[in-house]
């Protein structure tokens, strides 16, 4: 997510009181619905979804998947994948683990593995994102649409669904320059209190151990590691341990499942109409400015279009949420240049701390007034050149703002507050040495990047994603009635709202308890694996609706979607 | 009033320093924040250890005479999309000698915990304060290096 933890705590804090609402209904009145905008689900969409939900083929997955073998390979995969670095725009590593494994072990030919090893995707017209190349790792379901005498594309590009979450994660901030650079997983008992410090936390003894071709070793401290439990009061209880490591929340659980789930479909020939791609994302965090999903559906962001080269009709994202709506975010890097970097002149240093230093004071609309929506910001990062020689100053620095809100005009309520605060920190620190902004020797300011999540507000909450979302749902006793909730979420599901195309989320992840996202301390706990594996169920029903299938009783659903996908600007390519 | 001793004290100590008597001393300080960090927007309302860093910069420049002290580094955060857990200032004094260092020093250090407090006054949160566990405060720490 970027936004993960808080997410995937609302998805979860939703699922349990959803599950407590279910549960609940045989013993007592029905409760009103949760609050939120009604969606009118159309009769084929439920026929479709119980169709789906009981058919012989997709039991047989999950029966598969129920096994404590099964359980057991899930979890390994998911340690063994998130402790592969995979900082935004530097995630090559972990995609080409993924690759290899789809190729090697998970039973995909090599020409079912639709992303390559240096970045490029056959048929978009998006290979490159703020000049740098997506590391993305796709997989395709190989749908029966292309060989009908009917099909029709675009531009050579039959429908396609997408089911995808992403594999970069905010820590470490850049893969290291030498040596292992796998994530230590360190072990803590709840007993202690959770960690303060880096230091702290590299001081911790128990850890997972790997060998040397990356394989968990089931060793004690894995045994402690791989205890179940239902929540964090049960795992303090019976001594469960925080488990370390960046991606744990944020969102490597429910990535890896994707692809487990994309193995399964493989092995038990579930068909689709359409083809299903299953994707590993890159650049949803930091600033990665989207570029994954830039990449899949050809998002230009200056023109704020999507071409959606690829022809996905419908997107399914795994960071949970089955929000409809998405927050915008405006995000700046902002260098402070000293011309000539004299010990006794304007320093850069100076002047970004002037520029942080006000912006810390902010108070967002939010803040300021009861009902204004949610908008938030921060500083999220700084740095500054080493001065050349000891008696130079220091030549640069650089920070990076992030600002977001529900709606445009706040956002740009928040831009125009925190915008000119760069320069203001710039003349403060050039009137304090009594230079005048663009003389000699005055500090200088330069925006290095802008980065734009494009906010989204859904005019209407029907649509064949959502649809299939909440009838998914509705079917396998997650969610008791078709309502979508009026929250917003800053998802990669920005980029195919804004292009046009359908776009709902759920989650295949089970932690039982967890915090920390995008901090040092990032842990969880694992939690049930019936819970993925009925998960597994609703997604894979919700991307059979929109997909079509083939039936084990050899009936066919159609898809629930036309054959072209929408889009805001015509492919160039 | 106390600044204006200090700054006299410190001036005096400069000017003094051209005497054999005071050897002039100078040295450079690392003063790291550390806080909780999170998501910018799903754990907003947490305190940065950026903001207090560049908070106890503008504290410094004001408890500090001119020519005293030298920014050289300032720095902090882990992503644009993520609150900053830590946050490091390095700086260079000088001072006409050892007793005005430790003058220096002091008033750093001062600064910097005042600009820790002012995040923390900022965003609510006093020491004790626990988020998801975490200590909820920014902190300071400052070392020689």
């Amino acid at each position: 997510m970027n936004s993960s933890r808080k997410k995937t705590a609302r998805l979860t804090a939703a699922t349990i009181l959803l599950t407590t609402i279910v549960v609940g209904a045989s013993q007592q009145p029905a409760p009103p619905p949760p609050a939120g905008t009604p969606a009118t689900i159309p009769a084929p969409v439920v026929a479709a979804a119980e169709k789906i939900a009981n058919d012989p083929q997709v039991l047989a997955l999950l029966k598969e998947q129920s096994t404590e073998a099964a359980a057991k390979a899930r979890w390994n995969q998911f340690l063994e994948l998130v402790r592969i670095p995979s900082p935004s725009r530097q995630e090559h590593l972990k995609a080409a683990e993924i690759h290899r494994r789809l190729v090697n072990e998970w039973g995909f030919s090599p020409a079912e593995v639709m992303t390559r090893a240096d970045g490029m995707i056959a048929g978009t017209d998006t290979n490159l994102v703020d000049n740098l190349p997506v590391y993305n790792a796709c997989v395709v379901i190989k749908g029966s649409y292309a060989g009908r005498s009917d099909a029709q594309h675009y531009r050579g590009e039959f429908p396609k669904v997408l089911v995808e979450g992403h594999i970069d994660v905010v820590n470490p901030e850049e893969l290291p320059k030498s040596g292992d650079p796998s994530i230590r997983i360190k072990l803590q008992p709840y007993a202690q209190p959770v960690v303060a410090t880096p230091e702290e936390l590299a001081a911790i003894l128990d850890e997972l151990s790997f060998d040397a071709k990356g394989r968990v070793i089931e060793n004690d401290k894995y045994a402690m590691a791989s205890k179940i439990f239902a929540n964090a009061k049960d795992a303090e209880a019976g001594g469960g341990v925080r488990i370390y490591v960046p991606g744990y929340g944020d969102m490597m659980p429910s990535t890896s499942n994707a692809f487990v789930l994309a193995a399964a479909m493989k092995k038990h020939n579930i068909k689709p109409v359409y083809d299903i791609w299953i994707c590993g994302t890159a650049g949803e965090e930091g600033k990665g400015n989207l570029a994954g999903m830039k990449q899949l559906y050809g998002f230009d962001q200056k023109a704020g279009t999507g071409s959606n080269p690829l022809n996905f009709v419908a997107n399914f994202g795994l960071e949970g949420g089955g929000v409809v709506n998405f927050l915008g975010s405006y995000r700046f890097e902002m260098k402070f240049k000293a011309p000539s970097p004299r010990v006794d002149g304007p320093s850069a240093p100076a002047a970004m701390a002037a520029a942080i230093a006000m912006i810390a004071d902010v108070k967002t609309p939010s803040e300021l007034r009861q009902g204004a929506p949610r908008t938030t910001y921060t500083v999220g990062r700084a740095s500054c050149e080493p001065p050349p020689a000891a008696n130079m100053g220091v030549p640069s620095c650089a920070l990076e703002v992030d600002m977001r809100s529900t709606r445009k005009e706040t956002l740009d309520e928040i831009r125009n507050t925190i915008e000119p605060m760069f320069q203001a920190g710039v003349s403060a620190e050039n009137a304090r040495h009594g230079r005048k902004d663009g003389s000699d020797e005055a500090i200088s300011l330069e925006l290095m990047w802008y980065g734009l999540r494009p906010a989204f507000v859904a005019e209407s909450v029907d649509n064949v994603a959502v649809h299939a979302g909440l009838q998914s749902g509705i079917q396998l006793g997650a969610i008791n009635a078709a309502i979508v909730g009026t929250g917003s979420g800053s998802l990669n599901d920005n980029v195919p709202a804004n292009t046009g195309v359908p776009t709902y989320q759920f989650s295949l992840a089970s932690s039982a308890a967890g915090a920390g996202g995008h901090a040092f301390w990032e842990w969880g706990t694992r939690g049930a694996p019936a819970t993925e594996v009925a998960r597994m169920h609703r997604v894979l029903t919700a991307a059979l609706i929109v997909s079509g299938f083939h039936a084990a009783d050899g009936t066919v659903v159609q898809p629930s979607i036309g054959p072209i996908g929408k889009r805001t600007r015509e492919v160039v390519r | 009033m106390k600044r204006l001793i200090f700054s006299v004290v410190v001036a005096a100590a400069i000017v003094a320093a051209g005497t054999p008597a005071f050897a002039q001393q100078s040295g450079q300080l690392r003063i790291e924040f550390q806080g909780p960090g999170g998501h910018s927007s799903g754990a907003y309302g947490r305190v940065s250890a950026l903001h207090a860093a560049a908070r106890a910069v503008i504290l410094i420049q004001k408890a500090l005479p001119a020519g005293s002290f030298q920014i050289t580094n300032l720095t902090g955060g882990n992503s644009v999309n993520s609150i900053a857990s830590d946050g490091l200032i390095e700086l260079k004094l000088t001072a006409a000698n050892a007793a005005a260092y430790k003058e220096l020093v002091t008033a750093v250090t001062k600064a910097a915990a005042e600009g820790a407090a002012a995040e923390n006054a900022f965003r609510n949160v006093k020491p004790g304060d626990l988020t998801s566990g975490a200590p909820a405060t920014v902190r300071s720490i400052v070392t020689p290096f």
